[in-house]
């Protein structure tokens, strides 16, 4: 195991807390915690494919950086269309 | 000396990426940990520096730029629309 592969490890570990904090707290709490998330498991996988000398993991880095912009401005989206939806009932 | 450059870079990103988990899971309102999106953007352009450093411009070096430059450019704005719906959230008491 080499240095990328620890460094990988370590930012895969990053993932927990951040989890933790989108599973605790309110939604837009979790949201940041998700969009930081996205981040780390994209450099996470860039680190594999460095450590592991696969292209594979590089291309899925810059996927899952994509869609993981697409999918913060999703939830965002969302969360505005609950806000609207609360503001009529009220 | 190429081998030294790159583990300095990832080191500086893994800093950086640890500060902005530390400010995000620590912090305790919603904008206070938004602010800790701009360290983590930097940490993977330096990730991503440390990479092409090491590669070169290989497939996994071009990669790497390509993701840099990607959350370089939609960092700020992914922060900006996050920042609005938390101040929705905020005036709904929400947040």
């Amino acid at each position: 195991m080499n240095g990328w592969l620890w460094a990988a490890t370590a930012f895969a570990g990053a993932l927990v807390p951040l989890g933790l904090v989108a599973a605790l707290r309110p939604a837009v709490h979790g949201l940041v915690a998700l969009e930081l998330g996205g981040l780390d498991a994209a450099v996470t996988l860039l680190l594999l494919s460095e450590g592991t000398h696969s292209q594979s993991f590089a291309t899925l880095a810059l996927v899952l950086a994509v869609t993981s912009f697409v999918g913060s401005v999703a939830f965002v989206r969302f969360l505005a269309v609950l806000e609207h939806a609360g503001r009529r009932r009220r | 000396m190429r081998s030294a450059i790159a583990w300095v870079l990832l080191g500086a990103g893994g800093a950086l990426q640890l500060l902005a988990v530390l400010g995000v899971v620590l912090l305790r309102d919603a904008l206070d940990r938004l602010h800790y999106l701009g360290p983590a953007t930097l940490a993977t352009a330096l990730v991503a520096a440390a990479v092409v450093v090491r590669e070169s411009f290989s497939l996994i070096g071009i990669s790497a730029l390509l993701l840099a430059a990607f959350v370089l450019f939609s960092g700020p704005l992914l922060a900006h629309v996050t920042g609005g719906a938390i101040l929705q959230a905020q005036r709904r008491g929400d947040g």
